[in-house]
């Protein structure tokens, strides 16, 4: 893959990450009230700007950004604020993941971009409760 | 051993012939600038780790317990973190470290100074963990993709680490 490929591909999988926690933050904050429900819409605004940005950055390099699911799959079900934030936890931890990729990427800016908001996005979920991890982002054989 | 001979013998040979023995074969191959960030950032990750296990064995009498562990629970969890962040990054360094040519700067002293308040120590790791996060995020760019990755997921653990410190300090 050739470096505007690999660059493309990897705020495509980033992109992704922030739909789906866009979406997720939607089910979460509809099960959290008071500080809780705040903090959930705070974050969810900061992941909609991200997405946001991401759609400009990849239609700049002159390609489409993938559009949003309709739905996703969840990866826990939530009739709790107990499972709210766990939702969410599971969310951040997950766009951590979706910016490995451009961590990889040519371009240091965007290598830093990535580690900046992946350093963001394991802190919020740290304060939603995710034990902390060694490697957040990486597959378990690390 | 044979080869060492035999290799011994074409050396005599060729100066016999007009070579310039060994300064013909021209300055020892210098370390790549990655190789030199890789051993900074393994230095730095060592200073790290003997931080926290001087804090977990200052806190070890005088923990303030939380409703989420004692604050020594807390350090010693991520002291265990750092050493295995120590692990993988010594695992990426394939030239013996005595070849580097630069050696590095730790951006605090080598022997680590706590303060003696429990609170302040965990305050103090906080400020160490933030500092470790910026730095390998600026050296993100010198170093091959894969290495770039473990980088920025350490960078991540670092900072998350700021969280879990900033909540056992405040018990």
């Amino acid at each position: 893959m050739t470096g505007k490929k690999t660059t493309v591909a990897a705020l495509q999988a980033a992109l992704a990450a922030e739909q789906a926690a866009s979406y997720g933050y939607g089910v979460a904050g509809a099960h959290l009230t008071g500080s809780a429900f705040r903090a959930a819409s705070a974050d969810n605004v900061l992941h909609e700007r991200a997405r946001d940005n991401l759609v400009k950055m990849i239609t700049a390099l002159g390609a489409n950004p993938h559009p949003a699911a309709v739905a996703y799959r969840l990866p826990i079900s939530v009739s709790t604020a107990g499972d709210a934030a766990n939702l969410a936890a599971d969310l951040e931890l997950g766009v951590v993941s979706g910016y490995l990729s451009l961590a990889a990427v040519p371009d240091p800016a965007l290598r830093r971009l990535a580690a900046k908001t992946m350093q963001a996005a394991a802190v919020r979920a740290a304060r939603w409760g995710a034990p902390s991890r060694a490697f957040p982002g990486l597959a378990a054989q690390h | 051993m044979l080869a060492a001979a035999a290799a011994g013998s074409l050396g005599l040979t060729g100066c016999l012939a007009g070579c310039k023995g060994i300064k013909a074969l021209g300055p020892v191959p210098g370390v790549s600038a990655e190789v030199v960030t890789l051993e900074h950032t393994i230095s730095a990750e060592e200073q790290l780790v003997a931080i926290y296990q001087a804090a977990v064995s200052q806190l070890g009498d005088t923990s303030i317990t939380s409703g989420n562990g004692s604050d020594a629970q807390v350090v010693a969890a991520i002291h265990a973190e750092h050493v295995e962040h120590l692990r993988q990054l010594r695992a990426r360094l394939i030239l013996p470290p005595r070849y580097a040519k630069a050696k590095p700067t730790p951006s605090h002293a080598a022997t680590p100074q706590l303060p003696s308040d429990a609170k302040a120590v965990i305050a103090t790791l906080a400020g160490y963990e933030r500092s470790a996060a910026q730095r390998l995020t600026g050296d993100l760019s010198a170093v091959p993709a894969a290495l770039a990755q473990l980088m920025a997921s350490i960078s991540a653990s670092e900072a998350a680490h700021v969280v879990y410190l900033r909540r056992a300090g405040a018990a």
